[in-house]
């Protein structure tokens, strides 16, 4: 990680526990549509925080405030302890922010975009190309720097989102779906590049639906869904909650049969191939239950976790909603 | 998560945070990148040229048309022996003017109405408004881009107008006082849709209601100021003007110069009678509307001589205009002919000015304009416009 050596240092005054993000008790409505309703949230510096939600669950009008950009009707936000309407710049210095709309200059070049990002958060002018040169190659745009940013792809103009998010090497990240429309390369590095980003000690708060994703960056995740946080947990939590397993073989009827046998509640899915599904809370039990199978002769073809973490908790709190 | 309380400081360390000089540099010198931003986008697009091409050749056949049609109009007295003299020079410079302002009040909108809400829709906006700079230097920035722009277009109709001196006997002073006057009404109209690009929330509304505005103060500022005059009716103490018999020079038999208009001929007339009330229309209570037309600030700004006392002098367009709405700003007391039973001379004498007035309300609209922009820049945004998303 070449790039991003030190983050803005928060005032030693600060509090190093009100370090990250948080909401408390936040609420915005437009109109009559109440977008969020008396939200918690908090991310803590050097962790992945994840926000989940089905689409409309007020994802982004809650990244919006945590940017500074939307007020909140009630309740407060604060960024490494500071409060957003007081210290506008100050805030505004700590946070990086990548919109859900991509929003570019489409004649400027990638080049000319991140110059002028560094401009308008006062960079000082001599540091300006070397620091584009090097948030280009991260994203790995340097060899498209000089093209306008209308011919690069969608996946593309994601990336130089990313950077123009960086650019100031904020302390706090607010992503809104960085992970959407990236081809699946770019999500590993992304993937890579928001763990590495956490562990220099940056606040990143990533919204998605894709939970699949989220699994493997994220440390917490907050649920959010009609504009009330429904859940906030770690990954830990999330693992410790149970997950389903998939498990097929040569021979569905005898696996089956043990299965019964070993007195485990397990379903059988419709899908492409025969297979059942169980839920097992942890990962040991996992093992037990592979080795038995394998043992009694069982011709196992697959046994790996249906879905997620994240997932089986999201599917859960869907039901629940209904 | 120990290095987070080190105390070297980041490559983001801004500048000019300290410092009271350096914070009016530091604003300066964040309006200064919003319009290296707007016009590096204004530059690349070739609609930009297109439209100052087009610019350019209209202006130069109107221009050309006009000095065809002056000059064949001097033919034509010549050929029947009437003077050829004078102001009427100044005919190709009023009416290349007249145009240039026309075109102006019809591209500066269009520069200037959908720069905020524009950036709105295409979400680049919520980019600007999430890093340092704040709403003023991003409504500033907009603006000094939008007149900018439409400066270019002034300065390519530039040599029409010098054309227009040479041909008019006119002084690169009014010259130079016209394009200066243009400048401000293009700025005026570009605060305005700025102002109101950052309060509507679609790019079409913004230009449509900033041309209608614009066909307000040109056409709504007449109406109004008709209208209003009639409302305005009131009375003049006056008495009756009694005519002299020989209040003109003769013309001389063969059409040259007549000989003798050395001497003032005007007032034609002796006031005498008692004095009596008079209907009249108290034009000077509404003369602000008339003022609030940006032909009239524009045509009233330009100087031109006195000619009161002078027996023949043809009236230039914009020298009508002005005179016409002095004479409104004065009201009856100094136009009726025999108001007060002095003698008010048909030339008026009317030395107050209109344009000051014209402008000082045309700012205060533009500044209203933009202050309530401004007031829906501001972030954490409070209230949002219906339907729109701050990103």
């Amino acid at each position: 990680m070449s790039i991003a050596t030190t983050s803005n240092t928060p005032n030693p005054g600060a509090l190093s526990g009100a370090l990250g993000v948080s909401a408390k008790g936040v609420s915005r409505h437009f109109g009559a549509v109440h977008a969020v309703e008396h939200v918690d949230f908090r991310a803590p510096a050097g962790k992945v925080t994840a926000l989940i939600g089905p689409n409309g669950a007020g994802k982004t009008t809650l990244l919006l405030m945590l940017a500074s950009l939307l007020k909140p009707d009630s309740g407060t936000i604060t960024i490494d302890g500071l409060d957003p309407a007081q210290d506008r710049a100050a805030v505004r210095l700590r946070i990086g922010w990548m919109p859900d709309t991509l929003g570019v200059w489409e004649s400027l070049t990638a080049r000319e975009i991140l110059v002028q990002m560094a401009r308008f958060y006062r960079l000082p002018a001599a540091r300006i190309p070397q620091r584009v040169a090097d948030l280009l190659e991260l994203v790995r745009l340097d060899t498209l720097a000089d093209q306008p940013a209308r011919v690069l792809s969608r996946g593309q103009q994601q990336r130089l989102s990313l950077a123009r998010a960086l650019v100031h090497d904020p302390s706090v990240l607010l992503l809104d779906e960085p992970a959407s429309g990236l081809d699946p390369g770019s999500r590993v590095e992304l993937r890579k590049l928001l763990r590495s980003l956490a562990g220099e000690g940056k606040a990143v708060v990533v919204s998605s639906h894709v939970l699949s994703e989220l699994d493997e960056i994220a440390d917490g995740a907050v649920f959010v869904n009609q504009g009330r946080t429904v859940k906030q947990q770690t990954i830990e939590e999330a693992a410790l909650a149970g997950r389903r397993y998939a498990v097929t073989a040569l021979d569905s009827e005898a696996l089956m049969a043990k299965l019964r046998e070993l007195g485990v509640e397990f379903r059988v899915e419709a899908g492409r191939r025969p297979a059942v599904t169980l839920l097992l809370t942890h990962d040991a039990g996992a093992a037990a239950l592979l080795s038995e199978l394998v043992t009694s002769g069982i011709g196992v073809v697959s046994f790996a976790p249906a879905t997620g973490a994240l997932e089986e908790t999201y599917m859960n709190l869907e039901t629940e909603q209904r | 998560m120990s290095h987070v309380t080190e105390a070297t400081p980041g490559p983001a360390r801004p500048q000019g945070t300290v410092g009271g000089g350096n914070a009016v540099v530091g604003y300066l010198g964040g309006i200064r990148d919003v319009v290296v931003l707007e016009m590096k986008q204004r530059l690349r697009s070739r609609g930009w040229y297109i439209m100052l091409g087009i610019w350019f050749v209209v202006i130069a056949i109107v221009t050309w048309l006009t000095w065809l049609a002056w000059n064949a109009s001097m033919e034509s007295r010549r050929s029947f022996g009437e003077p050829t003299q004078d102001a009427a020079g100044s005919m190709v410079f009023e009416v290349v003017l007249a145009f240039v302002l026309l075109f102006g009040l019809l591209v500066a909108p269009a520069l200037s109405a959908n720069a905020i809400n524009g950036d709105r829709a295409g979400g680049t906006l919520a980019i600007l408004q999430i890093t340092l700079l704040t709403p003023g230097q991003i409504l500033w920035g907009k603006f000094c881009a939008g007149w900018l722009a439409a400066l270019a277009f002034l300065g390519t109709s530039a040599p029409f107008l010098v054309f227009g001196m040479f041909q008019g006997g006119l002084t690169p002073g009014h010259v130079l006082v016209s394009l200066l006057m243009l400048a401000v009404e293009l700025a005026a109209i570009c605060g305005l849709g700025v102002g109101i690009s950052a309060l509507a929330g679609r790019p079409l509304f913004s230009i449509v209601v900033t041309y209608l505005v614009v066909a307000a103060l040109v056409v709504g500022s007449l109406i109004s100021f008709a209208l209003g005059s009639q409302l305005a009716q009131g009375t003049v103490l006056a008495n009756s003007p009694v005519s002299h018999s020989v209040p003109y020079a003769p013309l001389t038999p063969d059409g040259s110069e007549p000989v003798v208009p050395v001497t003032p001929v005007e007032p034609g007339f002796t006031c005498e009678g008692p004095l009596v009330e008079q209907r009249a229309f108290r034009t000077e209570r509404v003369a602000w509307m008339l003022a609030l037309n940006p032909y009239v600030v524009v045509a009233d700004a330009i100087p031109y001589p006195d000619r009161s006392g002078a027996a023949f002098y043809s009236v230039g367009l914009l020298e009508g205009i002005s005179q016409s709405a002095r004479t409104a700003l004065a009201g009856p007391e100094h136009s009726y002919q025999c108001a007060n039973g002095v003698v008010q001379p048909q030339y008026l004498k009317q030395t107050t000015p209109l344009w000051p007035l014209g402008l000082t309300l045309q700012v205060v609209l533009t500044s209203l304009l933009m202050w309530l922009g401004w007031r829906a820049l501001r972030t954490p945004a409070r209230g949002l416009a219906r339907g729109t998303r701050i990103a």
